[in-house]
């Protein structure tokens, strides 16, 4: 961690920093940890090693092996566990090691993570953050790059939720640590090193999706790491005359509709961009909650820019199937040109 | 930079432990990946380990005639930030995309 507190000349603490997702992520986990005694850290290598990618650095040095400790390779154990720790009064923030890695622990996460609280008519909630390294652009192998967003936004009893750069991170990170139901962190793992400016005192609001960049000819909807592209896209589209809305959706359960409504009722144009395959995913919910606030405001059909109905490949296929910013373009084009029949 | 902490692996036929028999680097060298580190006997044979990473190497974890235990630490690397630990390759800064699209702001009349 190369980030350190700045004083400024008249001796006032300034309280942003620039760091990378992943250093933001590693202070959000330290801060919550030195808060919270209840809370543990625990999975494969976010001990010794400080975590594959780091995030985990130096917090079982900090705060000692019985709340920062290794597991076993054995996924289902790790959620297994927590479910246990959190029924016994813990706040447990597991780690999955890769979102592919998440599929061996489906069972613990639908069956027992996501119900407790339904099944113990509200006398047990799950306050776990089961954080994974989410998404594809690192050329990783096989089940390193998956995009599970959608499976876990339809489980009643998940919260769903994506960060798109540091100061996000941080703050949705403890967010969802502090948040009494369980929640499914996915962090795009492509951005872990990406460096901007974190405010840790003050968040901008934790809740919902965020406007990002302001625009008036149509609304681009986005989450994770499809966020920066959408915003090169809007980038792009400006010297062309034509001014894009970003929305950073954040939490994919629950979906913030309203301030997608708010968005597109405005600029009656949207273009949903995400990794993961077409078919089923959330672009479609997205989508369908558009379709039935906004039918007869609409100028175009919702557009998707998404990856393909293909397994998520490895290596350097994948730029073919994480939507880039041409395709992004393609996407906005197909809204602002179509012409009603 | 980050540090990046290199523990004795597992030899197999299931050895649990080794004795260092010679270092082939030293505390500020540069090593490139594949490089041999270290010279270890076990009770099956002596063997060499290579280097799983580029770094400078920041530590060792033992001397050589020391004996060391699988999952202590054998050396500590310092790396470069984005290398640290990674599982797949991470993306250079996104390349300016080529424009193969010219968007027109709507005319909306209605």
């Amino acid at each position: 961690m190369t980030a350190t507190m700045r004083a400024d000349s008249d001796g006032t603490s300034r309280t942003t920093q620039t760091l990378s997702v992943q250093q933001a992520l590693n202070r959000a986990l330290a801060d919550e940890l030195e808060a919270d005694p209840r809370m543990l850290v625990f999975g494969e290598d976010v001990g010794v090693l400080g975590g594959v990618f780091r995030v985990t650095d130096g917090l079982q040095a900090r705060f000692g092996a019985v709340r920062v400790f290794d597991t076993p390779l054995a996924e289902s154990a790790i959620l297994g566990t927590a479910v246990g720790l959190a029924i016994a009064g813990f706040r447990p923030v597991p780690e999955v090691q890769f979102d592919g890695f998440a599929y061996p622990a489906f069972d613990q996460i639908v069956s027992q993570v996501a119900r407790y609280r339904y099944r113990s008519r509200g006398r047990l909630p799950m306050p776990i953050t089961l954080r994974v390294p989410s998404y594809g652009g690192i050329r990783a192998p096989e089940l390193h790059g998956e995009s599970t967003e959608a499976f876990w936004a339809h489980v009643a009893g998940l919260k769903v939720v994506s960060p798109s750069n540091a100061h996000e991170a941080y703050h949705l990170l403890r967010a969802s640590i502090q948040d009494p139901d369980p929640v499914i962190f996915l962090e795009p793992k492509s951005r872990y090193w990406q460096k901007s400016e974190v405010d840790l005192a003050r968040s901008g609001g934790v809740r919902g999706a965020r406007i990002v960049r302001p625009g008036t000819h149509l609304s681009i909807l986005s989450w994770g790491a499809m966020v920066d592209r959408a915003l090169r896209a809007a980038d792009i589209a400006a010297e062309d005359g034509v001014e894009t809305e970003v929305v950073d959706l954040r939490w994919l359960s629950p979906i913030d509709t309203a301030t997608i409504a708010e968005s597109v009722g405005r600029t009656r144009r949207a273009v949903v961009v995400h990794e993961a395959a077409r078919t089923a995913g959330l672009g479609a919910e997205v989508s369908a909650r558009i379709t039935e606030r906004l039918f007869d405001r609409l100028r175009a059909p919702v557009q998707r820019v998404t990856g393909y109905d293909v397994p998520t490949p490895s290596g350097a296929l994948e730029d073919e199937q994480i939507p880039s910013v041409h395709r992004i373009l393609l996407g906005m084009q197909r809204v602002l040109e179509y012409r009603r029949g | 930079m980050a540090e990046l902490s290199f523990p004795l692996p597992d030899l197999g036929e299931g050895l649990e432990d080794a004795v260092i028999l010679e270092w082939h680097v030293r505390v500020g060298d540069l090593v490139e990946r594949n490089d041999v580190l270290v010279e270890v006997e076990t009770t099956k044979s002596a063997v060499e380990l290579p280097s799983p990473v580029s770094g400078v190497v920041a530590r060792l974890g033992s001397q050589e005639g020391e004996s060391v235990r699988v999952g202590d630490p054998l050396i500590t690397f310092e790396v470069a930030d984005e290398t640290a630990g990674i599982v797949g390759t991470i993306p250079a800064a996104d390349e300016t995309p080529v424009r193969r699209v010219a968007l027109r702001p709507p005319d909306d009349e209605d």
